[in-house]
């Protein structure tokens, strides 16, 4: 079923949404439908970006029934939740969290047993008129999860969601909505995972996240879609009072990943720690557009995005550090950097600052791109390292600035793993 | 005791110094807007040959289908109907400044441009409104076989060269601007140095607008022959009038295999003037370009001084310092594009915010396939005086080969309150300490300056003592 009125409805009906939320996606179709593809030509949040070979067309809504999601249980985690395409999610949740009032569920089921909640913040954030990917995912989202941490809620193992593909030709739009409360410490988890690495599908994996004072949020997206995946993704945090942010987001799959992840500081003393890793292999294309935006005074935010590009891989980084009027005593950094390991690789790097305050203690950024450095090189080549396993090295060395900072075990082992595979 | 405050502030005396004016004259004023009369008329008057006619309503046509930016400062208050686009002062221009008609030659008195000449130029040029009013070469350097003259001069003395090179940088379809100083272009120098031949004392030109809702199009065309070396300044002022003026320019430059080209501008037009200016430099293998670049005047000004390095070892460096104080912005920056392997370009940008100023850096590295060991570093610094100001950086980098090296690194800060307090903790006043900041801040400009023009930059930004109290 293509990109219908009817598909929006039907998928409503399918998870058994209230009414409210079945009209929000049709606001949302509306929007969709009212605007075109972007110019990537005169749009500057698009230029760069190659949408020649993307067919819309070409993709159903979803695809029914199309199997539930592996099976298999992880460990050291404290809650799960599962889905493949757009098949209802199947969570799990350690019975103490759930006492403490830990709420991991399906999206759909939390609009109809948290109504205030989950209409409060589903897509205040990440806004349907942002574009015509985001307007789509708004009206086709195929469900995904939402995340609530009361008050004073520590949870010290990590909190998972894996989404998988629903099947070639379908697309797959999941949605993690994460609220924060006051002064809650914990870590979540995004998995994007394709069963099968060649299947063409149109996806997204979108976050909103919001912490409330004083929270402290560990988030983690893993983006392992087939090589044949066109993905449009928004991820945007708000920030409260001291509240404090550490995120790592990992792009290794898809044909084009497209992502936006966009820090609001706007609480007083609030901080954001942004990170970044990718590799690209193949004709592979990343795009990533990421914002610091200090609203509130004494905000600090520290971004990192580094990758690797291989064989004909491209990425195109273009970041915005903005210091609003009120934003004193605020401290930014911002860098990006990529090392290309073949002649046909490339990376555009566009670091930007718009600083309207003085009061700020500092704001800088970098970007770099370049080979494996070569004194570097010779320098182990020199202590009788042969030249593939010193390049590897260095390699590794360069991506390990990112990969060590991924809080959670799980996660790190499995990009370890994928890395290795890619640097061989 | 005597304290001095000294005071930061550009465009405080600006009105005394610089922004006079004198009663307009002129023997010839082209009427209001633009149109294909008025081109006509403009080449008529300067009796062109028929290619150049031609050239001129081709890029007007350019002009009227392309588009402004639409990144930048904000040019939408721009009324290109209400600007005169050509307007000649006098007849006949001075090889002595006695020839000068002398209400002009009094503006450049004022100005200081005799005595510098004097001091230590070894050419100048003095455009006033539309038309190169003066001119000057040591004839030294003219026996040498150094062309240093008008543009419009050289299209009738030198058609050959000329030919070969107008355009060939910069063409009318470039962008919108370019296409309008294509169409109404007046003015401007033509520079040609030899094979070999180094001009070791700077060339000077001035550029002077007079008149109300001006529009100045100057066209400079450099060449520099196989390993010579130029360094050529240029200055310009205008009176303050509550109407704004244009001043819209197309600087070509060439450097030829192992030559050295520098080209050091100190702009500092009154703020009511948009000054939007395309300047491209192509460098050949093992040549050197320079550009220095300082803004401190205008309104708006909206220019990216760039450099090709079309060969192996060329080399491009870009110094651009920008002031922008009450009402101005400054969209300044540089590009450079490696074409060729075994490239470098360095590009250093430093910025400085007042009074609800706001500066940009805007920049482009580009290097294409093929330009293997190319390096190219860019770094911005940006200090922001006070609440109200602003600051922005787009740099953009795009690299298509892998065997480069590629950095850029920008800051963004405040006059930092530990340097403060060391400097007043020895006693030296707030206000003091501040200049002496900004002073080292921006010393990488000013000792690229000649000494004289470092004085006078100096003098510019106002760095200087003013007043004694007690």
């Amino acid at each position: 079923m293509a990109f219908t009125k009817a598909a929006v409805e039907e998928l409503s009906a399918l998870h058994g949404e209230p009414e409210w939320l079945r009209a929000r996606r049709l606001d949302a179709f509306g929007v969709f439908e009212g605007m075109s593809l972007p110019d990537t030509r005169r749009n500057e949040d698009w230029k760069q970006v190659d949408l020649k070979a993307l067919n819309l067309e070409a993709y159903a809504a979803f695809q029914q029934p199309n199997g539930l999601a592996p099976a298999g249980t992880l460990e050291n985690v404290g809650a799960t939740l599962r889905q493949r395409g757009t098949s209802p999610a199947v969570a799990s949740i350690a019975p103490d969290l759930a006492r403490r009032g830990v709420i991991l569920m399906p999206l759909a089921a939390a609009a109809s047993a948290y109504p205030e909640l989950v209409q409060r913040y589903l897509f205040s954030a990440v806004k349907p008129e942002r574009d015509k990917f985001a307007a789509l995912h708004a009206a086709l989202f195929s469900g995904g999860s939402f995340l609530y941490v009361p008050d004073g809620v520590t949870v010290e193992q990590p909190l998972v969601s894996q989404f998988w593909s629903g099947g070639p030709g379908a697309a797959v739009l999941p949605h993690s909505l994460v609220v924060a409360g006051k002064g809650s410490r914990f870590q979540f988890v995004d998995q994007f995972l394709s069963s099968d690495r060649q299947e063409a599908t149109l996806a997204s994996g979108s976050s909103e996240v919001f912490l409330e004072e004083g929270a402290e949020v560990g988030y983690v997206a893993l983006q392992h879609w087939s090589v044949k995946t066109w993905q449009f993704a928004n991820q945007r945090f708000h920030l409260g009072r001291d509240a404090r942010l550490r995120m790592v987001d990992v792009a290794l799959g898809a044909h084009l990943a497209r992502l936006r992840v966009e820090a609001i500081l706007e609480g007083p003393g609030s901080s954001a720690d942004m990170k970044g890793l990718f590799f690209g292999t193949g004709e592979q294309a990343f795009d990533f557009r990421t914002l610091q935006d200090h609203v509130g005074p004494h905000t600090t935010s520290d971004l990192l995005f580094k990758g690797a590009l291989r064989d004909q891989a491209k990425s195109v980084y273009v970041g915005v550090v903005r210091v609003e009027a009120a934003a004193r005593g605020s401290s930014s950094n911002q860098a990006n950097r990529n090392l290309l390991l073949s002649e046909k690789a490339k990376a555009t790097s566009e670091p930007i600052l718009e600083i309207l305050n003085n009061d700020i203690l500092r704001c800088s950024h970098g970007a770099t791109v370049g080979p494996v450095d070569p004194e570097h090189l010779f320098y182990l080549e020199s202590r009788g390292i042969p030249h593939p396993v010193a390049e590897r090295m260095l390699v590794q060395g360069f991506l390990g600035e990112v990969l060590d900072r991924i809080p959670v075990p799980l996660v790190r082992d499995a990009v370890e793993q994928e890395l290795a595979a890619r640097i061989e | 005791m005597a304290t001095v405050i000294p005071r930061i502030d550009v465009g405080d005396n600006y009105k005394e110094k610089y922004g006079f004016f004198d009663p307009e004259k002129f023997v010839f004023k082209a009427k209001r807007g633009l149109s294909p009369e008025v081109v006509k008329e403009i080449s008529w008057m300067k009796n062109e040959p028929e290619w150049m006619t031609k050239f001129r309503l081709r890029a007007l046509q350019i002009w009227d289908k392309k588009e402004l930016p639409t990144w930048g400062a904000d040019l939408s208050s721009i009324d290109f109907q209400n600007i005169y686009y050509y307007l000649k002062s006098t007849e006949k221009q001075g090889k002595t400044w006695e020839d000068v008609p002398a209400d002009i030659k009094n503006t450049f008195d004022r100005l200081g441009v005799p005595q510098a000449e004097r001091k230590f130029l070894a050419g100048v040029a003095a455009q006033y409104e539309s038309e190169v009013v003066y001119h000057s070469l040591h004839k030294e350097l003219e026996s040498k076989g150094v062309i240093f003259t008008d543009t419009d001069s050289a299209l009738r003395d030198h058609p050959d060269l000329f030919k070969e090179y107008f355009g060939t940088i910069i063409p009318p379809g470039d962008n919108k601007l370019a296409a309008l100083n294509s169409a109404v272009w007046s003015g401007g120098s033509f520079i040609y140095v030899p094979k070999g031949v180094k001009v070791e004392i700077p060339l000077q030109a001035y550029f002077r607008i007079n008149a109300e809702n001006m529009g100045q199009f100057e066209r400079t065309l450099i060449i520099c022959d196989e390993d010579s070396f130029v360094h050529y300044i240029e200055g310009c002022t205008a009176p303050i009038y509550t109407t704004d003026s244009l001043h819209s320019a197309v600087v070509e430059i060439i450097v030829k295999r192992g030559a050295r080209c520098r080209y050091t501008t100190v702009q500092n037009w009154s703020t009511n003037v948009y000054n939007l200016v395309t300047k491209r430099a192509v460098a050949y293998g093992d040549a050197t370009m320079e550009w220095v670049d300082g803004n401190l005047g205008s309104q708006i000004t909206m220019k990216y001084p760039s450099i090709y390095l079309m060969e192996p070892g060329a080399k491009g460096d870009v110094l651009s310092v920008a002031f922008a104080g009450k009402g101005q912005h400054q969209d300044a920056g540089g590009k450079a594009v490696h074409v060729a392997p075994n490239t470098s370009s360095n590009i250093v940008s430093k910025s400085i915010s007042k009074n609800g100023g706001r500066t940009s850096y805007r920049g482009l590295v580009k290097v294409y396939p093929g330009a293997k060991n190319s390096k190219s570093f860019v770094r911005c610094d940006a200090l922001l005086l006070d609440e109200q100001s602003r600051s922005d950086t787009y740099p953009t980098t795009e690299v298509d080969e892998p065997q480069v090296r590629i950095g850029h690194e920008a800051t963004v800060s405040k006059v930092s309150d530990e340097q403060l307090f060391y400097l007043q903790s020895r006693g030296i006043t707030r206000a003091e300490a501040e200049t002496m900041i900004v002073n080292g801040f921006i010393e990488p400009f000013t000792k690229e300056l000649p000494i004289e023009y470092a004085v006078e930059l100096n003098r510019l930004i106002q760095l200087e003592m003013i007043g004694s109290v007690g």
